[in-house]
């Protein structure tokens, strides 16, 4: 079986870097191609601060690959081959770039256990780092797209990867991966400014929201975290910050760490350094602006 | 270890593996074999901290009542209670018997 065949060659992104996972995405269609490189050009393979480890290092070609071409077996749809195996077929091509979104998330996630990843939103103020830990439904990306959106760095709005220097003396870096920034309908009214051009297929359930150059949305540093904000959106609850113990921040972030165990006690004790580094907060709201005017008040008294 | 664990002379020792994070006024623990995480309140890291091995659960229970006189009353009952709570979690055994 070809891995690609040579017209999916012809409309191919950049080398892309998903924390450690680095791939590329060839298109058949040059529309998709244009669309696929726009949505994922904040992942270009410069300079994002991220050793990749996956024996594909810096300068090298992207070991992976993704090709979309035309669904044999439905007209206007797309197959996608991963490294030459088909692993969706007969998707809109919206969809289709949607799903690639979500499986190079899975797979950034599976290449880059050499860092300490959270489930979490992440943002960069002026070089100090604001990590945004919970689960789907709690409003995280919401919130990291509103904060996005008065001009503070996008790190990620799903994978937060903290590096471990090893030297244990301070907490490590956030490391940006910034993935176009999920959402969901729920909060297509609140975010409607950021609704993005789609394609067919695309939006029905989520919008895929690009940043980085050109896009009005800036990408973040890598940097030293300075705070945690576990943000709870609730339609009934007055926007409040309400301050977390030390003890309290810890158990947050443990419980949305994505892969502690392999970690052990090194892991551990990069959580600790983490909470006792960090401010941390939680943040119930039910105004999306308001939460954000909280956040950004609380980080003029730090930046 | 048996049902009437601990007595006084035994010597309750941490289990290697278990990480240590001090947060606050209380400790996570982190058990990399048991897969386990807690959180042990001031009390508990208390005892925790002194099961290096080196004393025994009457010295420590004497060591606790001088550090905290206004629970000394309680204090055997609690040092015992607390080593049998983290003997079941497998976070500490009994080491060998004092000389």
């Amino acid at each position: 079986m070809p891995v690609l065949d040579a017209h999916a060659r012809a409309h191919c992104t950049p080398d892309l870097k998903a924390l450690s996972y680095r791939f590329a995405v060839c298109c058949e269609d040059a529309a998709l191609g244009a669309h696929v490189t726009a949505l994922l050009s904040s992942l270009l393979d410069a300079d994002l601060g991220i050793d990749a480890a996956d024996g594909g290092g810096v300068g090298q070609p992207a070991p992976h690959r993704y090709s979309l071409t035309a669904s044999p077996e439905r007209s206007g749809a797309v197959d996608i081959r991963r490294d030459g195996e088909v692993v969706e077929s007969g998707l809109a091509p919206g969809v289709a770039a949607g799903w690639i979104v979500w499986d190079v998330n899975r797979l950034a996630a599976e290449f880059s256990g050499e860092h300490l990843l959270f489930h979490s939103g992440g943002l960069e103020a002026s070089g100090v780092g604001i990590l945004v830990p919970a689960a789907s439904g709690s409003g995280k990306s919401t919130l990291t797209a509103g904060l996005v959106r008065t001009g503070l760095g996008y790190l990620s709005d799903e994978l937060v990867a903290l590096e471990l220097d090893g030297s244990g003396s301070g907490p490590g870096r956030l490391l940006p991966y910034p993935k176009p920034i999920t959402v969901k309908p729920g909060s297509f009214g609140v975010l409607a400014d950021m609704a993005p051009n789609m394609l067919e297929g695309e939006g029905d359930g989520e919008w895929q929201v690009p940043v980085g150059d050109g896009t009005g949305r800036r990408v973040g540093e890598p940097c030293e975290p300075g705070f945690v904000i576990v943000p709870r959106y609730d339609p009934s609850a007055e926007t409040a910050l309400v301050p977390l113990t030390e003890t309290e921040v810890f158990f947050a972030l443990a419980l949305h760490a994505v892969n502690l165990l392999p970690h052990g006690a090194t892991g551990s004790q990069a959580l600790g350094r983490l909470a006792a580094h960090c401010a941390g907060y939680s943040l119930a709201f039910s105004d999306l602006d308001a939460a954000c005017c909280l956040v950004l008040g609380l980080l003029g008294t730090r930046v | 270890m048996e049902a009437s664990w601990p007595e006084a002379g035994s010597v309750p020792v941490r289990r290697e593996g278990a990480s240590a994070v001090e947060l606050d006024d209380n400790i996570a623990l982190y058990d990399d074999v048991g897969q386990l995480m807690i959180l042990l309140n001031s009390s508990a890291g208390a005892v925790w901290n002194l099961c290096d091995g080196s004393r025994t659960v009457g010295e420590m229970v004497n060591e606790l009542a001088e550090a905290y006189p206004v629970q000394a009353e309680v204090m055997g009952d609690d040092v015992r209670q607390t080593l049998r709570k983290l003997a079941e979690l497998g976070l500490v055994t009994a080491g060998p018997p004092a000389q």
